[in-house]
């Protein structure tokens, strides 16, 4: 298993698509940041629950990078073809999954932890230019990083999971993007209720976004974790029962 | 290369098909096949385009599963081999690369999964003479270095049985000739090979025996003495059974 982890961890290095990835995510976060933090009037941004939007633009866009990331590294080796050569040395396949899991969950981390971060050190540096007083303590920032964190380790899984299970890649891709962007913020009416246990919604409530109407972050812990787990089954399913072209 | 014997100290064929049959929903791409192949021989595996030869090389290799009957490997079904790189390398596609990694990092990721030391993959890479362009990424390849690349990866657990798919396109003339003496030696060293390919004059020159399909079925498996003794060339042979060839 620690074979196959460690050639997984190398495919994830060795192309330039993660590379290109993690250079969209850092680009789209300094940019959703400034754009927020520049947009909203002062006083709104004066908000405790605003700056934790603000700065939880990091968890967001850091979550839907390491969810394509983790699609793309079971969606690219079909594309690409190198699921064969990948499946001739290995060919115990649950033992293929298992390892993408755990290499896209700890990319997904790096990737959400430096979203968070980066999201985190501009949004201050954002308020200290309008001038609003950052209403976050050390406690807040925790839980920013390290849900941003966990829950883009736990969508990285989730998106091995939906790419093992759908496998064409522009399909896995727009559907990702399109629930992350759109369709979650649907939601709304008798809907409402529901969205909070709707998968990109839990990984804000783990960052501690929205503390008052989305549920705690140990229980989004909780259950985003349960869709990682779900979503690696489905994956894991698919991939051992369906031939290989 | 290490040949490894059964317990009661004979080799078991080193491929053995039996019954094989696999279904498509109506289509019935491989139908009752049966033939197996001893150590040491080098065997072209023929038959019109759609005859099922790949999807045959599919299931010996557990990329795909059976509708009924079996493919086995030295005994074994393929994912029942304790090391299946060690012992089978096979190249089916010419372009099973990611088109972004050196050629030496796509042979790096099969060595480690394969728990083969990174010493192989610089050894591979001076065997297929490609070691000059192993850092360049793959899409700079030609179809013939990537034909160069794919049978190194092959060759990564020093295999004993080669199974390889089609693996003289894109090679220039120098390019088939390595190709055809690498094989002939493998096989003088013990090793088995079971090629695909429609270049009969060139599988006339590089086999000892042909097992030829249509339809996936059976048509012939002979060795290429018995043809030349019944007074036909491998090409003649092959259209007479194939109908022309149609297909």
């Amino acid at each position: 298993m620690m074979a196959q982890l460690r050639s997984e961890l190398l495919k994830q290095r060795s192309s330039q698509t993660n590379l290109g990835l993690f250079a969209g995510m850092l680009g789209l976060v300094l940019l959703a940041v400034l754009l927020h933090g520049f947009g909203l009037p002062a006083g709104d941004l004066a908000k405790r629950n605003n700056q934790l939007m603000v700065f939880g633009r990091g968890e967001f866009l850091g979550a839907l990078f390491a969810a394509l990331l983790g699609a793309m590294s079971f969606t690219g080796e079909i594309r690409h073809g190198t699921i064969r050569p990948t499946f001739l040395v290995s060919p115990w396949r649950s033992r293929v999954v298992a390892a993408k899991v755990a290499a896209s969950t700890l990319m997904g981390a790096g990737f959400g932890l430096v979203a968070s971060a980066l999201a985190a050190v501009v949004g201050a540096g954002v308020l200290g230019a309008c001038g609003v007083d950052v209403q976050l303590d050390g406690g807040d920032y925790l839980l920013l990083v390290s849900g941003g964190t966990a829950a883009s380790a736990l969508w990285a899984a989730i998106g091995v999971g939906i790419g093992a299970t759908l496998r064409d890649q522009v399909p896995t891709l727009i559907g990702i993007s399109a629930w992350l962007l759109f369709v979650e913020g649907l939601f709304g009416g008798d809907l409402a209720d529901v969205s909070r246990f709707a998968p990109g919604t839990l990984g804000m409530a783990i960052s501690g976004q929205e503390p008052d109407t989305l549920l705690a972050p140990a229980v989004s812990l909780l259950l985003l974790a349960l869709y990682a787990l779900a979503a690696a089954a489905a994956g894991w399913l698919g991939t051992t029962r369906r031939d290989v072209a | 290369m290490r040949i490894r014997r059964g317990q009661d100290g004979a080799a078991d064929p080193v491929v053995a098909v039996s019954s094989l049959t696999k279904r498509f929903g109506e289509l019935t791409a491989v139908d009752g096949l049966s033939f197996a192949l001893e150590a040491g021989t080098v065997t072209g595996f023929l038959g019109p385009n759609g005859a099922g030869k790949t999807t045959t090389l599919r299931l010996l290799l557990g990329l795909a599963e059976p509708t009924a009957g079996e493919a086995l490997v030295f005994g074994r079904r393929y994912r029942e081999l304790d090391q299946p790189a060690r012992r089978v390398g096979a190249v089916l596609e010419s372009n099973d690369f990611h088109p972004g990694r050196s050629g030496r990092d796509h042979l790096r990721v099969l060595a480690l999964a394969a728990e083969i030391p990174q010493v192989r993959v610089e050894e591979v890479l001076e065997l297929v003479e490609l070691e000059r362009a192993a850092g360049r990424r793959v899409k700079t390849y030609s179809l013939g270095m990537r034909q160069r690349l794919g049978l190194a990866a092959a060759l990564l657990g020093d295999p004993e049985l080669l199974i390889l798919d089609e693996p003289a396109n894109g090679l220039d003339p120098a390019g088939v000739h390595w190709l055809r003496t690498f094989l002939r030696g493998f096989a003088e060293r013990g090793g088995t090979v079971l090629v695909s390919s429609h270049a009969l004059a060139e599988i006339a020159q590089t086999v000892d025996q042909v097992v030829i399909i249509d339809r996936g079925r059976l048509v012939s498996s002979a060795a290429l003495d018995e043809l030349a003794g019944r007074g036909e060339s491998l090409e003649e042979a092959y259209l007479e059974l194939t109908a022309g060839g149609a297909g």
